[in-house]
C-alpha cells in the first residue's frame, strides 16, 4: 500500500490541522466540478478516492477509530433526464466515450431540434472543440429556453470552464503593478532627501 | 515558432528563474550537438516547456557551465542533455521544417526565397531528426496538410482548424509514458495545442486583415478595419480561458517532477497573462507595452 502521508504530501509528523488541510486542498483540486463532463474525469475520481483513503486511514492510525467526515464525490455529471429514445442513444456513446459512434449517430438524427443541438454540444465539448460546444448550446438554448439542462450547459460554457486555482492566487502579477526602474529610483531619491533632512 | 507560454518571472523564486534559463540553454546545446549549429537558431519557448514537462519523474536536474555564442566571454549554466532534451530539439527542428515548407507554399516565388534559403541550410538537420523521430513527422507532416486543405475550403469553425494543430502537439507524448499518465498528458497537450493555435491567430488579426493573408479569426468574424468588436473578444477569451482550464486539470492528474513549480507558473500565471495582453494588445510583455497599459488605465 502507498503511503498515506506521501500522498496528501505531508510529512508524517505533520499536525493534524496540517493533515486536514492538505486533505482539504486536494478534494478542493480533484473535486467533481472542475472535471465536470471531462474525458479525465474518472482519473480525476480514481484520485479523490486515494486521497480519501489515504486521509481515513491515518485518522484511524492517528485515533484508532474510523476516520469520519470525509468528502465524497456526488455523481459527477447530472442525471440524463428527458430526450428522447434516440437522445438516449448518443448519451449513452458519448459517456462510454465512443465519439465516432455518437457523431454516426446524430448524423442520422431525425430532426435538428433543440436536443439534437445540445448533444451536438455534449459531443464538440468531448472532443474539446469548445467553441463549436458555445455555439450548439446556444442553439439548444435559443429554441428550448424553458430546459434548464441545457442552460446549465449554456451558463457552464460561458464561465469558461471550472478548475482548480492556487498558485499564485489573488496576487497581481509584478509587471502590472508598476514597479519598474524608475518607480524604485524615484522613491529611494524621495526617500534619501527626508532622511537628510533630519 | 510562437513564444506565448513562458513564465511569468516576477513571480519565479530566484533558484527557479535560474534553473528555467538553464532549461533554456539546455535546449540549446541540445539543438547544437545534435542538430549541428544553424539549428540552435529555432530555439523557442514552447519546445522548452515540453522539455519542463515531458521530464521523467525521478531524472534530477543536473547543472553544467560553458561558454556560446551568445555568451562568448562568461561561462552561462545549463542543464546536461537527457532524453527529454533529446526529444524536445528533434520535435523543434521538425516543426520548423514543416512550417517553412507551409510558408513556401503560401506565399509567391520572390517572397519565400528567405523561407528556401533556411530550409535548405536546415535541410540536413531535418533529415536526422526525420529518422530519429518517424512517427512524428509523419503526423505534422499530415495534420499540417489536412490544416491547409481545411482553411483553403470554405472554413466553418475554428476548432476544426485547431484541431489539426492541437494534434500535432498530442503526437509530443511519449511512446513509453505509461496509461493513465499518457491520457492525461495528451489531453493537456491537446488543449495546449489549441490554446496556442487560437491566441496566434487573436495575436496575427489586425496585421493578416491589413495585408491579406489568411486568418481564421478574420474568416469567421469578418472586419475591414482589422478590430475585433467587444462581443467577439469576449467571446474568444472565455474559449481561451476554458483551454487554459481545461490544461490545468490535466496537469494536475500528472505525476510532480522536477519542474513542476515552474510549470505550474506557467499554466497558472504566464498563460492567462499572455491571453489578457494578447487581447488588449499588450504583446509581447516589455517596458513598452507596460507603459502603454497604464496609460489607458488612467
Amino acid at each position: 500500500m502507498n503511503n498515506p502521508y506521501k500522498i496528501l504530501g505531508v510529512n508524517a509528523n505533520a499536525s493534524d490541522d496540517e493533515v486536514k488541510k492538505a486533505y482539504r486542498e486536494l478534494v478542493r483540486k480533484y473535486h467533481p466540478d472542475n472535471y465536470h463532463d471531462n474525458p479525465l474525469s474518472d482519473l480525476a475520481q480514481e484520485k479523490m478516492k486515494e486521497v480519501n483513503e489515504a486521509y481515513n486511514n491515518i485518522q484511524k492510525m492517528r485515533e484508532g477509530g474510523a476516520g469520519a467526515g470525509s468528502y465524497r464525490p456526488g455523481s459527477g455529471s447530472s442525471g440524463s433526464s428527458g430526450g428522447t429514445a434516440e437522445g438516449q442513444k448518443v448519451r449513452v456513446a458519448i459517456n462510454s466515450g465512443d465519439l465516432q459512434y455518437a457523431e454516426q449517430l446524430l448524423k442520422n438524427f431525425p430532426t435538428r431540434n433543440a436536443e439534437w443541438n445540445f448533444l451536438m454540444g455534449s459531443l464538440c465539448y468531448r472532443k474539446g472543440w469548445l467553441d463549436d460546444a458555445f455555439t450548439h448550446f446556444q442553439s439548444a438554448v435559443n429554441m428550448e429556453p424553458g430546459n434548464s439542462e441545457y442552460r446549465q450547459a449554456l451558463s457552464f460554457m460561458s464561465q469558461g470552464g471550472h478548475a482548480y486555482r492556487s498558485y499564485g492566487q489573488g496576487q497581481r502579477p509584478m509587471a502590472e503593478q508598476g514597479c519598474d526602474a524608475c518607480d524604485c529610483c524615484a522613491a529611494m531619491l524621495c526617500m534619501n532627501m527626508c532622511c537628510r533632512c533630519s | 515558432m510562437f513564444g506565448y507560454i513562458r513564465p511569468l518571472q516576477g513571480e519565479l523564486k530566484v533558484r527557479e528563474l535560474e534553473q528555467f534559463k538553464a532549461c533554456y540553454c539546455g535546449l540549446c546545446h541540445a539543438l547544437g550537438k545534435n542538430y549541428g549549429f544553424v539549428s540552435r537558431f529555432i530555439l523557442n519557448y514552447e519546445l522548452v516547456f515540453l522539455t519542463m514537462l515531458l521530464w521523467s519523474e525521478d531524472t534530477p536536474i543536473t547543472i553544467g557551465r560553458s561558454r556560446c555564442i551568445a555568451s562568448p566571454c562568461r561561462k552561462k549554466r545549463y542543464c546536461q542533455k537527457n532524453e527529454s532534451f533529446d526529444m524536445c530539439a528533434g520535435f523543434s527542428v521538425i516543426l520548423t521544417w514543416w512550417k517553412l515548407r507551409d510558408s513556401i507554399n503560401d506565399e509567391s516565388f520572390i517572397k519565400s526565397l528567405p523561407y528556401r534559403a533556411f530550409s535548405l541550410i536546415l535541410s540536413r538537420a531535418y533529415k536526422k531528426a526525420k529518422s530519429d523521430f518517424q512517427k512524428f513527422d509523419r503526423c505534422v507532416q499530415d495534420e499540417l496538410l489536412s490544416l491547409s486543405s481545411y482553411e483553403s475550403s470554405a472554413l466553418v469553425s475554428l476548432d476544426g482548424a485547431a484541431d489539426k494543430f492541437a494534434n500535432i502537439l498530442k503526437a509530443a507524448v511519449p511512446e513509453k509514458l505509461p496509461e493513465p499518465s499518457r491520457r492525461s498528458m495528451s489531453e493537456m497537450l491537446y488543449h495546449l495545442g489549441r490554446w496556442v493555435y487560437i491566441i496566434d491567430a487573436c495575436d496575427d488579426y489586425s496585421g493578416d486583415v491589413k495585408f491579406g493573408r489568411y486568418n481564421p479569426i478574420a474568416v469567421i468574424y469578418p472586419s475591414e478595419r482589422g478590430v475585433l468588436p467587444s462581443d467577439v473578444l469576449n467571446r474568444l477569451e472565455t474559449t481561451l480561458i476554458h483551454s487554459n482550464n481545461l490544461v490545468t486539470s490535466a496537469f494536475e492528474l500528472l505525476p510532480e517532477n522536477p519542474w513542476s513549480q515552474i510549470l505550474q507558473n506557467m499554466i497558472y500565471l504566464g498563460m492567462p497573462d499572455a491571453c489578457s495582453r494578447v487581447l488588449t494588445h499588450r504583446w509581447p510583455p516589455g517596458r513598452k507595452n507596460n507603459k502603454k497599459w497604464m496609460k489607458l488605465d488612467e
